[in-house]
């Protein structure tokens, strides 16, 4: 199971990001988002970036707490309440698909909402989507 | 905190007279009463200005003003109002954009931006979260509106940051400039650009990274999902999604409701060359979307090839395919594209600006143009060379541009000579791409609009071709068939007084017009009231919701009303009423106004001798002060004077800055 992105089908409109920090944040806040839909200009294209969920990851390969752990329940990485803001993992990701909260202080990073992702559930032309 | 979600809970006050920056709470009771965006402007203007406020003047009030669902999760929320006094009407004046630029304003944790006073030299507003600057601008004056957020985007090292800017039009107070909004999109209608200009503000630019708080996020999140699931399964989501706007051009030609040659005719033997078909073929490059917007109207377009080769632009709406097609029967695509950038570029609205043209091709056709007139341009319908050369002399105020700047009220005025029999426009607002005789509710639309001619604040849709499926959902059996008959007055009056309700509810809220509301005639009244209870954790009801369309649309009357606005300036142009239509569905067809007016006056409780909301309507909608100030208004001349303080007797000549400034 993963997240699958098609930028050609991408249209800029955010909706990825806007539900996905209204479902970790319970607030619209696109500065929260575990994706982010990357551009160069207004008129696009557009790419949504999101966590790859990778076997081996670099961001937890550089953390030097052990904070970045595979979930036992869903097997995806997130960041649990050792991290200390080191920013360590944001510098070793090579997909720029963590993020650090400056209010706060810690990263954080797409968990996949525990197995329903809002991105997939909410884009609405098929850029983002849930493979089962 | 603020009472409710939803909202930041403040917004900035800015007088550029004294250079002045300051944080104001939100009045919670405007929230309730008014919820915000169009209601929180419509409030604001009528507290603070009036016939005594010169629209160019530093005391007029220009108020950028978002809604309580704007930035949220709804289906397109990415709508920002801006409110003020319009010099081109001398009446209330809105315009509207989508983009990106409300919800950033809301991140950066402002509701609203209300600028008063003139700056003593060109300024622009940045807003960087809590952070407000004013900085010098001098470097800036007189750049078109892309290079500008350009430099501005360089200098604050952030391509991302949104904004809101005027071109050269609006710097020389052209009637009809826009507020381009991260350029591609504008903010057009009304002359709010020459507002801004009045106040020598560039531009306001924006970068939020806050959040929105919600109410309840399980009830917005739930809600707004199935919203968007209904306007995906909407019968006519796919057409509007892949075309946009442009999408209507061969059905309104063929129902005779696309302006031709001045209005002359409802429609184009070559709409074919101009329509979205050809405009998607020649220049279609990706769909683009507004903020939240699961439609996707917008489309980026660029000309391959050709003497235009390279011209890129956004938002090609179906009003400019008719103002620079049909209106002035030009069927070259390309130079039409390029007028449409040429437009966004120096700030201009479309829509004016090809109907000020129009008018005086039709004068020219008329023989009461020449040559010594217009300073040896001919104006032959069609001759784009001629148009696209008159763009920056519109925007400038040189030559002849100086008089078509002023817009076609006021150019008929000057030019005299019998040019007012053509003179196309509803309380000095140029009528847009409608034709009341080829669809009456249209007709009373233009008249009944609190801005001047204008399709957009009933926006009857569901009549256009006639869509029983949603007349019928949205208002029972009982009005069928003639609510959705284009041709029948039954009714009409009925749904342009819902219209305008709910469509300055939908403007208080943030949310789009074009989008699932009125186009897609998909979201209604009940599920705007629980989305506002979802975001914000505010009670409300259906009825309390359409009570606040009301207030909101009645002291926009009301603030008509004491600018001297009667039911006498309640009418259409001669040509509508006596010129039978020659083409399409309409043709022999001409409109009368009069029994649908009556009607109209008599939904909305007003007095149907002067047009004006009753004393016990106004208290019926809790606006005791209305009711007071209303008897005693003074009227007088609804139009301002011309900003360099001169009476227009003659065609003004090649003033290339009338404020005489720099």
């Amino acid at each position: 199971m993963h997240l699958e992105t098609a930028a050609d089908k991408c249209t800029g409109c955010r909706i990825c990001e806007n539900f996905c920090a209204l479902q970790h944040e319970g607030a619209v806040w696109p500065a929260r988002a575990r994706i982010r839909v990357l551009t160069q200009s207004d008129d696009g294209p557009f790419t949504p970036n999101v966590c790859r969920q990778c076997e081996d990851p670099a961001c937890a390969a550089a953390c030097p707490v052990d904070a970045i752990q595979s979930d036992p329940g869903t097997g995806t990485w997130v960041v649990n309440e050792e991290c200390t803001g080191c920013e360590s993992c944001i510098d070793a990701c090579p997909y720029d698909a963590i993020f650090f909260a400056a209010q706060g202080g810690v990263a954080f990073k797409c968990d996949l909402c525990q197995g329903e992702p809002q991105c997939a559930v909410s884009c609405p032309t098929g850029a983002v989507t849930w493979v089962q | 905190m603020f009472r409710y979600d939803g909202y930041a809970g403040k917004w900035l006050w800015v007088d550029l007279t004294h250079g002045k920056l300051e944080t104001r709470e939100y009045d919670p009771a405007l929230a309730e009463n008014y919820l915000g965006g169009n209601g929180f402007g419509t409030r604001l203007l009528w507290e603070n200005t009036g016939p005594q406020t010169d629209a160019l003047s530093p005391e007029n009030w220009l108020i950028f003003s978002t809604g309580p669902l704007c930035g949220t999760t709804v289906p397109n929320p990415g709508r920002m109002e801006v409110i003020a006094k319009s010099p081109l009407t001398g009446i209330y004046g809105d315009a509207n954009s989508g983009g990106f630029l409300g919800p950033e304003l809301k991140f950066a944790g402002w509701d609203a931006v209300v600028v008063t006073g003139q700056s003593p030299g060109p300024v622009y507003l940045t807003i960087a979260d809590e952070q407000v600057t004013l900085r010098d601008a001098g470097h800036l004056w007189g750049q078109t509106t892309y290079k500008t957020e350009e430099a501005i985007r360089q200098s604050w090292g952030d391509p991302s940051v949104k904004t809101a800017i005027i071109g050269p039009a609006g710097e020389n107070l052209v009637r009809f400039a826009g507020i381009q909004i991260t350029p591609q999109r504008s903010a057009a209608r009304c002359g709010l650009g020459a507002v801004m200009g009045s106040k020598r503000l560039k531009a306001i630019a924006v970068r939020g990274r806050g959040p929105i708080h919600i109410a309840d996020p399980k009830r917005l999140h739930d809600l707004s999902l199935n919203l968007q699931q209904r306007l995906r399964a909407n019968a006519i989501f796919p057409a509007v999604s892949a075309h946009g706007t442009p999408g209507i051009v061969s059905l309104m030609n063929a129902l005779g409701r696309f302006p031709t040659q001045n209005f002359r005719a409802g429609g184009y033997e070559h709409a074919d060359r101009i329509n979205a078909d050809a405009l998607h073929a020649r220049a279609f490059v990706r769909n683009v979307a507004c903020f939240g917007c699961p439609i996707a109207c917008d489309k980026v377009y660029q000309i391959p090839d050709g003497p235009l080769a390279g011209t890129s632009l956004r938002s090609v709406e179906y009003e400019t395919l008719n103002a620079f097609g049909a209106c002035i029967l030009n069927d070259n695509l390309d130079a039409l594209l390029a007028a449409n950038r040429l437009c966004d570029e120096l700030g201009l609205d479309t829509i004016s600006t090809g109907r000020s043209i129009s008018f005086a091709m039709e004068l020219w056709d008329e023989e009461i143009l020449n040559l010594d007139d217009t300073g040896g341009l001919p104006l032959r319908w069609g001759d784009m060379d001629v148009v696209l050369r008159l763009l920056p002399m519109i925007a400038r105020r040189e030559g002849f541009g100086n008089l078509l700047a002023e817009g076609v009220r006021r150019m008929a005025e000057v030019i005299g000579r019998g040019a007012d029999q053509f003179a196309m426009h509803v309380k000095g607002m140029e009528i847009p791409g409608q034709d009341g005789r080829a669809q009456r509710s249209m007709g009373l639309a233009h008249v009944t609009s609190t801005r001047g001619a204008d399709h957009l604040k009933a926006f009857p849709t569901i009549d256009e071709t006639g869509f029983p499926d949603e007349g019928r959902r949205r208002y029972g059996d009982q009005y069928l068939p003639e609510l959705v008959q284009p041709l029948a007055t039954k009714y009409k009056a009925f749904l342009v007084k819902d219209g305008e309700d709910f469509g300055a509810v939908i403007d208080s809220t943030g949310m789009c017009k074009s989008g699932g509301t009125f186009v897609l005639a998909e979201i209604y009244w009940p599920d705007i009231a629980a989305a506002i209870e979802a975001a914000t954790g505010m009670s409300m009801s259906v009825q309390r919701l359409q009570e606040i369309g009301e207030r909101i649309y009645n002291l926009q009357r009301c603030y008509d009303a004491v600018h001297g606005i009667t039911r006498a300036d309640d009418r259409l142009p001669r040509r509508f009423l006596e010129e039978p239509s020659p083409t399409g569905n309409a043709k022999g067809h001409t409109i009368d106004i009069e029994p649908m007016l009556e009607e109209y006056y008599q939904l909305r409780g007003w007095d149907a001798v002067k047009g004006w909301p009753t004393a016990d309507t106004l208290r019926r909608l809790g606006l005791p002060d209305a009711a007071e100030r209303l008897p005693f208004a003074p009227g007088g001349d609804p139009s301002s004077p011309l900003p360099w303080g001169a009476k227009i007797t003659g065609l003004p000549q090649g003033k290339g800055d009338p404020t005489g400034w720099h």
